[in-house]
């Protein structure tokens, strides 16, 4: 597979008192949804925060579209839609001054693409010049669906979504996974999305690479169909539990046994000791990668 | 198109072996080309890289031929590969029947009868 990347980064590091962004090399393939997966704290905010421009204060190189080499280019944030659970719109605005402004400030919006979005995810336009809420009067999922709503509206390239699963009800990230994909069929393999998320059961049917990181550095990384041939998820009894954990990344052990995480490399070692097989789903991938790094007990 | 979640059965294996089966029934034919990667994948509600792994299993098989830009074009189909495929279908089958024979306590005469009937119940019918 020949791939190209819509954004390279390289020694991207950001410094905090407690805490370090340090990523040599970063790669996020275009034609393809991304996800990026990791515990809180983990950096993924600020590494989004990065490459959506919204923080200037880092050391390093992005690289976006091939070949621009700021953010600030001129076009490049126009071909870039970018959604944060944080405030982005002031608070006090209501949906109707989102709209005016977004027509303002990007050539390429929508103003009927976004109030049919709107009413294709049921948020409330009615009353559009009259009194209407304001954002911060709004549910979370319904300003998160706004803010979806805003950048869906534009025709971009590169959609950079901080974790947009997080506020929706069960449905609606269903229909998040539907936005994406009809997205990325209507970009014909010259659009890319990149979303950090800790719903990776939700979002896994729409990922096709991942990344993982903890504690400020990317520790594994591919296309999941790839990384579920590198991985394998193991279960036993406890009395072959000794012999075993050795040659894990990772397990958890109950009164009645273990489950865990091997690289599929290992199986030579782990064959003849009674063990089960799976092929693990991306989110049994990710907790036994982070399992390995974390401190939690 | 049906796809399990759960079966154990990895979904891109399911997409291949459902577009083999069409292709070498001849309900998909030579010339024609499979949906386009992220239009099935927005169908199916999976993922683009599941789908395009499920199309290049085929393509290593030779069923299919990447053609860049357009799409995966279905290749014309080796008559003897597909009889021989059709000859496997029917071996399969009639092993199953002939288990089910022995279980049943039929002769393998009986057996032989049971197929003739059959044979000669077609023939009424068409």
């Amino acid at each position: 597979m020949n791939t190209q990347y819509i954004i390279s980064g390289n020694n991207i590091r950001k410094e905090f008192k407690k805490f370090t962004l340090d990523l040599p090399e970063l790669k996020i393939p275009k034609g393809y949804v991304t996800a990026l997966i990791g515990e809180n704290g983990s950096g993924k905010s600020t590494l989004l925060n990065i490459l959506s421009g919204i923080r200037m204060d880092f050391k390093g190189q992005v690289e976006y579209f091939e070949g621009i080499n700021s953010v600030d280019a001129e076009g490049v944030k126009e071909r870039i839609g970018f959604v944060t659970p944080n405030d982005y719109y002031f608070p006090t605005w209501t949906i109707q001054q989102i709209e005016e402004l977004s027509s303002l400030l990007f050539e390429n919006f929508s103003r009927e693409e976004f109030v049919s979005l709107l009413q294709e995810l049921d948020v409330q336009t009615e009353g559009f010049g009259k009194k209407q809420k304001k954002i911060s009067e709004l549910s979370d999922g319904n300003r998160m669906k706004v803010m979806l709503a805003g950048v869906l509206a534009r025709k971009t390239e590169l959609l950079i979504l901080d974790e947009p699963a997080s506020p929706l009800d069960p449905l609606m990230r269903e229909k998040l996974c539907d936005l994406i994909r009809t997205y990325m069929e209507d970009g014909a393999g010259e659009r890319s999305v990149f979303f950090s998320t800790h719903n990776v059961t939700d979002m896994e049917n729409v990922t096709d690479y991942c990344i993982i990181m903890e504690d400020g550095a990317i520790v594994e990384e591919g296309f999941v169909e790839n990384l579920k041939e590198k991985y394998i998820l193991v279960k036993g009894e406890l009395d072959s539990y000794e012999k075993t954990i050795p040659h894990l990344v990772s397990a958890t052990k109950s009164s009645f046994g273990f489950e865990g995480l091997a690289l599929t490399e290992k199986m030579d070692a782990l064959s003849g000791l009674n063990l089960d097989f799976e092929t693990p789903t991306l989110s049994q991938m990710s907790v036994g990668i982070m399992r390995n790094y974390s401190k939690v007990v | 198109m049906k796809i399990m979640q759960n079966s154990g059965v990895p979904i891109y294996q399911q997409i291949a072996d459902q577009f083999r089966a069409d292709i070498l029934s001849g309900k998909m034919k030579e010339g024609e080309f499979l949906p386009s990667i992220r239009g099935l994948a927005r169908e199916l509600k999976i993922s683009v890289i599941t789908t395009m792994k499920a199309y290049e299993m085929l393509e290593a098989e030779g069923l299919v031929t990447a053609v860049q830009g357009k799409g995966f074009l279905i290749n014309a189909q080796d008559n003897e590969l597909l009889r021989e495929q059709h000859l496997r279908n029917v071996e399969a089958a009639l092993t199953e029947a002939i288990q089910s024979a022995e279980i049943a306590g039929l002769s393998d005469k009986e057996l032989k009868d049971t197929l003739n009937t059959l044979l000669m119940l077609k023939k009424e019918e068409q």
